[in-house]
C-alpha cells in the first residue's frame, strides 16, 4: 500500500512537471500575468504603508503645530518660562523626532548706524536661529552658519522682509538693537518673507535677546513641530500637559485640525485606490488564468479516459496552479518591492523602506488568486471524454 | 475584393459566434483592466482640484495690508501699536476682489480691524458682572456678510469661511447688529455665558453704552481666545475709523507653484507673462489683488502656501504612480490573455495556411479580431471605470469627478495598443508555423 502511494506521488509530480513544461510560451504568459499582479500588489502595499508615514513628515512644512506658553498667560502679558523647560520636552517619538524651538519676544528699538535710521520693532530671540528654514528667503546667505545650534553672540540676525523694506537695509548691514540700557549689535545674515508676523521682526540668537531684555534663562514660548498622525499628536499634547503641569500646552488648531482633515482624505484616497487596483489586478489575472485553464479540456478528457477520478484530476490542476502562483508570486513580489523602493524615491525623495511582511502577503495573495482562477476547471467534470476526442466540444 | 472582404468579415463573425465564452473571458479581462485604469485616471485628473479645496481648511493663504503701514509691533497675535499709528484701507473697495481675472478662485475673505477697549459684562437678567476691564483686545470682522458685488450678485464673505478651525459654541453674530462672540478664555475668566451681554467703550466713559448681546463662545486656539470678536462696523466706531480696516485675509484656490511660477514676473517675455497671469498661481493671484486694491501690499502666507504646494505635489505624483502601476498591471494581464487566445488557435492558423492564406492575411485577420475585442472591452471598461471613479470620488470627497472624453480616447487607444502588443509575439510565431505538423496534431 505504502509502495503504491509512493508511486502515485511520483506519478503526480511527473505529470505536473509535464504539464508545466509542455508549452513554454504558455508557461511564460501565465508567469508574466501572475508576476505582474504580484509585483503591483507588493509595490502598492509597500508604498501605501510607507506613504502614510511619509505624509505625516510632509506636514512639517506647515511649521510648528504645538505651542508651550506660560500658564494662564494671555498673549498680551509678558510672563516668561524658565529656559530649562525645553529639556523636559520628550523629543524622540516612534513617529520621528520632535523639532523644538524656544523664543523670547520683546519690543526693542532697531538702529542702523549706516543710515542713522531707527525704528521700534519686535525682536525675537530664538534658539535655534531661523527655525523654519523652509520659509527663509535664502538670499545667498551663509546657510551653514545659520544652522549652528548656538550662533555666536550678537553676530547674525535674520530680518523680516517688511522691517528690511521700511528701514531700507541690505544683507550684511550692521544693526544695533537697544532696549533700556542694553545694546546688542548684529549683522543681517538673510531676509525672510513668510507672510506672517515674522516679516515684521528681527530675529537674533536667544542668548543675545536674553541679555538685551535683561531676562537671563527666560523664554516666552516654545514651539514644537510634532510629527505623526492626528491621533498621535493629540495624545502627545495630552502627555506633555501631564508632564509639565506648570505650563500651558496648546495645539495650533489651524494646523492640527487642517492636517487631520487633509490626512484623513489623502489616506482614504490612497487606501481606496490601492484596494481597487489590487482587487481588479486580481480579477485581471484570474481572467487571464481562466482562459488558459479552459484549454486544458483535452488533458482532462484524456485523464478521465484512462480512469482518473475527477477529484484527482482536479487536484492535479490545482497543484499546478498553486505552483505557478508561487513562482509568479516569488518573482513578482521581489520585483514589486524593488519597484516600490524606486517609486518612494521618486515621490518623497527618500527610498521607501521595504517591509518584510509585505513579501509573504503578496506571495500568498498571488497563490490564492492562481488557485481561485483554476476553479472553473470544476465545470470540466461534466465533460465526456469521448466527445472531447471526437473533437466535438 | 468585395468577396474577399465579406469572407473576412464572415471568418471574424464566425470566430466570435463559435467560441463566445472564450471571447467573453478575454473581453472581461480587458474590460476590468481598462476599468481600473479609467477609474485611476479620472481620480488622478480630478484630485488636484478636490484636494486644493480641502487645503482651504488651513485658512487664508494671502494677507493684504496697507502699503504705507508702519511696522506692526505684534507679539502673540496682538498688535501693540496705538490706534492712530499706521495706515488703513477702505472697506468700500472690497467688492473689487471678486472682479479680478481669477475671481472664481477666491473662495473667502475677511477684513480685520483690531482695537483695544474697555469692557463691562452683564448677566442675562441685566446684573453687572464685575467692573470695567481695561485694554481688552477687540477684533472687528465679518462673520458671514452678504457683500453686494459690482455685477449685481452677492458674495458671502467672512471669518467663518477664512478660518474654518474657529469653533463657535452657540452661533456667530449677525453682521451689522449689536451682537458679538467672546473668546473661550476670556469668557471663562469672567464667567460669561451665551445670552449675557457686554458693553464696550473707548476713551472717557460718561454713560454706559448700549451692550452687545453675546451669541457664542469662540475657541480658536490662538490669541482670539482672549478677545471679543465684534461686527466690523462696531470695531470701526470704537476705533473712530468708519469704513476702514487694517488687514484682509484672502483664501484662494491655487495651482501649486512650479519652477516657472517661482521666477520673477519682471523677467518674463510677453508670452510668458500671459501664461503666468492666466494660471492661478498664488503669485499671479496676489498680483491681481494688488492691482484691484491700490495702495496695498499683498503677501503670500508662506507657511500655508508652501505646505500646500509640497503635499499637493507629492500626493499628485503618488496617485500618478499608482495609476501607472494599475496601467502596467492591466496591460500585462490583458496582453497575457490575448497572447493566450492566439496560442490556442494554432490549429485554425494551420488550416488557414494549408488553404493558401499568406502569413500577412492570417496576422491581419487575427489582429482585426483582437482589435474588435479591444474596442468592445475598452468601451465596457470605460463604463465600469466611470462608475468606480464616481463611487470613489463620492466616498472620499463627497463629489464625483466629471467623466472626461480624453480619458475615453486614451482608454480605447490603450486597449487597442495593449492587445495588439500582447498578440504580436504569438502572431509572429504563428506566421512561421508549418501547416502540415499542426494539422497532423503534432
Amino acid at each position: 500500500m505504502a509502495g503504491s502511494r509512493a508511486t502515485n506521488k511520483a506519478m503526480f509530480w511527473r505529470i505536473i512537471r509535464r504539464l508545466l513544461g509542455a508549452n513554454r510560451g504558455r508557461l511564460f504568459v501565465i508567469l508574466l500575468g501572475l508576476g505582474a499582479g504580484a509585483a503591483v500588489t507588493a509595490a502598492l502595499l509597500n508604498l501605501q504603508v510607507d506613504a502614510k508615514r511619509r505624509l505625516t513628515t510632509e506636514f512639517r512644512a506647515f511649521g510648528p503645530n504645538v505651542l508651550i506658553l506660560p500658564k494662564g498667560s494671555s498673549a498680551a502679558s509678558s510672563e516668561t518660562l524658565p529656559e530649562s523647560t525645553v529639556h523636559l520636552v520628550p523629543v524622540n517619538l516612534p513617529s520621528g523626532r520632535v523639532a523644538v524651538s524656544s523664543t523670547l519676544y520683546m519690543v526693542a528699538s532697531v538702529f542702523v548706524p549706516q543710515s542713522g535710521k531707527s525704528l521700534a520693532a519686535v525682536v525675537a530671540g530664538s534658539n535655534p536661529l531661523a527655525f523654519q528654514t523652509a520659509s527663509v528667503l535664502s538670499s545667498s546667505g551663509p546657510e551653514a552658519s545659520l544652522n549652528e545650534p548656538t550662533p555666536s553672540p550678537g553676530q547674525l540676525c535674520v530680518a523680516g522682509a517688511r522691517v528690511a523694506k521700511q528701514m531700507g537695509f541690505q544683507q550684511d548691514t550692521e544693526l544695533v538693537l537697544a532696549s533700556g540700557d542694553s545694546r546688542e549689535s548684529c549683522r543681517v545674515a538673510s531676509f525672510r518673507q513668510t507672510g506672517g508676523p515674522e516679516d515684521d521682526r528681527v530675529e537674533i540668537g536667544l542668548r543675545a535677546a536674553q541679555r538685551l531684555a535683561n531676562l537671563p534663562d527666560c523664554i516666552s514660548a516654545i514651539e514644537l513641530i510634532v510629527p505623526g498622525t492626528p491621533g498621535e499628536i493629540q495624545s502627545y499634547i495630552a502627555d506633555l500637559q501631564r508632564l509639565l503641569p506648570d505650563v500651558d500646552v496648546r495645539p495650533i488648531r489651524q494646523f492640527t485640525e487642517g492636517q487631520a482633515k487633509i490626512y484623513n482624505r489623502i489616506s482614504g484616497l490612497l487606501t481606496a485606490t490601492v484596494a481597487i487596483v489590487l482587487l481588479l489586478t486580481g480579477l485581471c489575472v484570474m481572467a487571464a488564468m481562466t482562459n488558459v485553464a479552459m484549454e486544458r479540456k483535452v488533458d482532462v478528457g484524456l485523464m478521465k479516459a484512462i480512469g482518473g477520478s475527477m477529484r484527482r484530476v482536479l487536484r492535479l490542476f490545482l497543484a499546478e496552479a498553486a505552483l505557478l502562483g508561487l513562482a509568479g508570486g516569488i518573482i513578482g513580489a521581489a520585483a514589486g518591492i524593488f519597484l516600490s523602493i524606486g517609486l518612494g524615491k521618486a515621490v518623497f525623495g527618500v527610498a521607501a523602506r521595504p517591509r518584510l511582511i509585505v513579501y509573504p502577503v503578496a506571495v500568498a495573495l498571488t497563490v490564492i488568486v492562481a488557485i481561485l482562477s483554476a476553479f472553473p476547471l470544476r465545470r470540466l467534470a461534466s465533460i465526456r471524454p469521448a466527445s472531447v476526442f471526437r473533437g466535438e466540444a | 475584393m468585395s468577396a474577399n472582404l465579406s469572407m473576412f468579415l464572415r471568418i471574424v463573425a464566425d470566430s466570435f459566434g463559435r467560441r463566445p465564452r472564450h471571447k467573453l473571458l478575454t473581453g472581461a479581462a480587458l474590460a476590468l483592466g481598462m476599468g481600473v485604469v479609467t477609474a485611476a485616471l479620472s481620480v488622478s485628473l480630478d484630485v488636484g482640484d478636490r484636494l486644493a479645496k480641502e487645503f482651504r481648511s488651513l485658512g487664508a493663504n494671502l494677507v493684504v495690508t496697507p502699503q504705507a503701514d508702519s511696522l506692526p509691533l505684534e507679539i502673540g497675535g496682538v498688535d501693540y501699536r496705538p490706534v492712530n499709528a499706521g495706515a488703513y484701507l477702505p472697506e468700500a473697495d472690497l467688492p473689487k476682489l471678486k472682479t479680478i481675472f481669477w475671481h472664481n478662485n477666491i473662495v473667502a475673505f475677511a477684513p480685520i480691524l483690531e482695537v483695544r477697549a474697555k469692557a463691562l459684562p452683564f448677566a442675562h437678567g441685566g446684573g453687572q458682572l464685575g467692573n470695567w476691564m481695561e485694554g481688552v483686545p477687540i477684533v472687528g470682522t465679518w462673520a458671514d456678510n452678504a457683500l453686494p458685488l459690482p455685477d449685481g450678485g452677492e458674495f458671502q464673505a467672512g471669518i467663518a469661511k477664512t478660518n474654518p478651525w474657529w469653533q463657535v459654541d452657540g452661533r456667530w453674530f449677525s453682521d451689522h447688529t449689536m451682537e458679538c462672540v467672546v473668546g473661550a478664555a476670556f469668557a471663562k475668566k469672567n464667567h460669561i455665558k451665551i445670552g449675557d451681554s457686554i458693553s464696550l467703550a473707548t476713551g472717557y466713559v460718561t454713560k454706559i453704552p448700549a451692550p452687545l448681546k453675546i451669541t457664542g463662545i469662540l475657541t480658536s486656539g490662538g490669541p482670539e481666545d482672549e478677545a471679543i470678536v465684534v461686527p466690523l462696523t462696531r470695531a470701526q466706531s470704537f476705533a473712530r475709523k468708519p469704513g476702514q480696516y487694517r488687514k484682509l485675509y484672502v483664501s484662494a484656490l491655487t495651482k501649486p507653484e512650479d519652477a516657472f511660477a517661482k521666477r520673477d514676473p519682471k523677467s518674463f517675455t510677453p508670452a510668458e507673462y500671459d501664461r503666468w497671469f492666466c494660471t492661478p498661481y498664488i503669485s499671479s493671484i496676489a498680483f491681481q489683488i494688488q492691482q484691484a486694491l491700490p495702495g496695498t501690499d499683498v503677501r503670500v502666507i508662506r507657511k500655508v502656501a508652501e505646505g500646500e504646494r509640497q503635499i499637493l505635489t507629492r500626493v499628485r505624483m503618488l496617485l500618478w504612480l499608482v495609476t501607472g502601476a494599475a496601467l502596467l498591471a492591466a496591460a500585462l494581464a490583458v496582453g497575457a490573455s490575448s497572447a493566450a487566445s492566439v496560442i490556442e488557435r494554432r490549429t485554425e492558423i494551420g488550416l488557414m495556411k494549408a488553404l493558401g492564406a499568406g502569413s500577412g492575411t492570417v496576422g491581419f485577420l487575427l489582429a482585426a479580431e483582437q482589435l474588435l475585442l479591444a474596442f468592445v472591452g475598452g468601451g465596457a471598461g470605460y463604463a465600469i471605470g466611470i462608475v468606480l471613479a464616481r463611487l470613489l470620488g463620492e466616498r472620499i470627497f463627497g463629489a464625483a469627478p466629471e467623466p472626461s472624453l480624453i480619458v475615453f480616447f486614451v482608454i480605447i487607444a490603450l486597449a487597442a495598443g495593449v492587445t495588439i502588443l500582447g498578440s504580436a509575439f504569438p502572431l509572429r510565431r504563428a506566421s512561421q508555423y508549418e501547416p502540415a505538423p499542426i494539422l497532423r496534431g503534432e
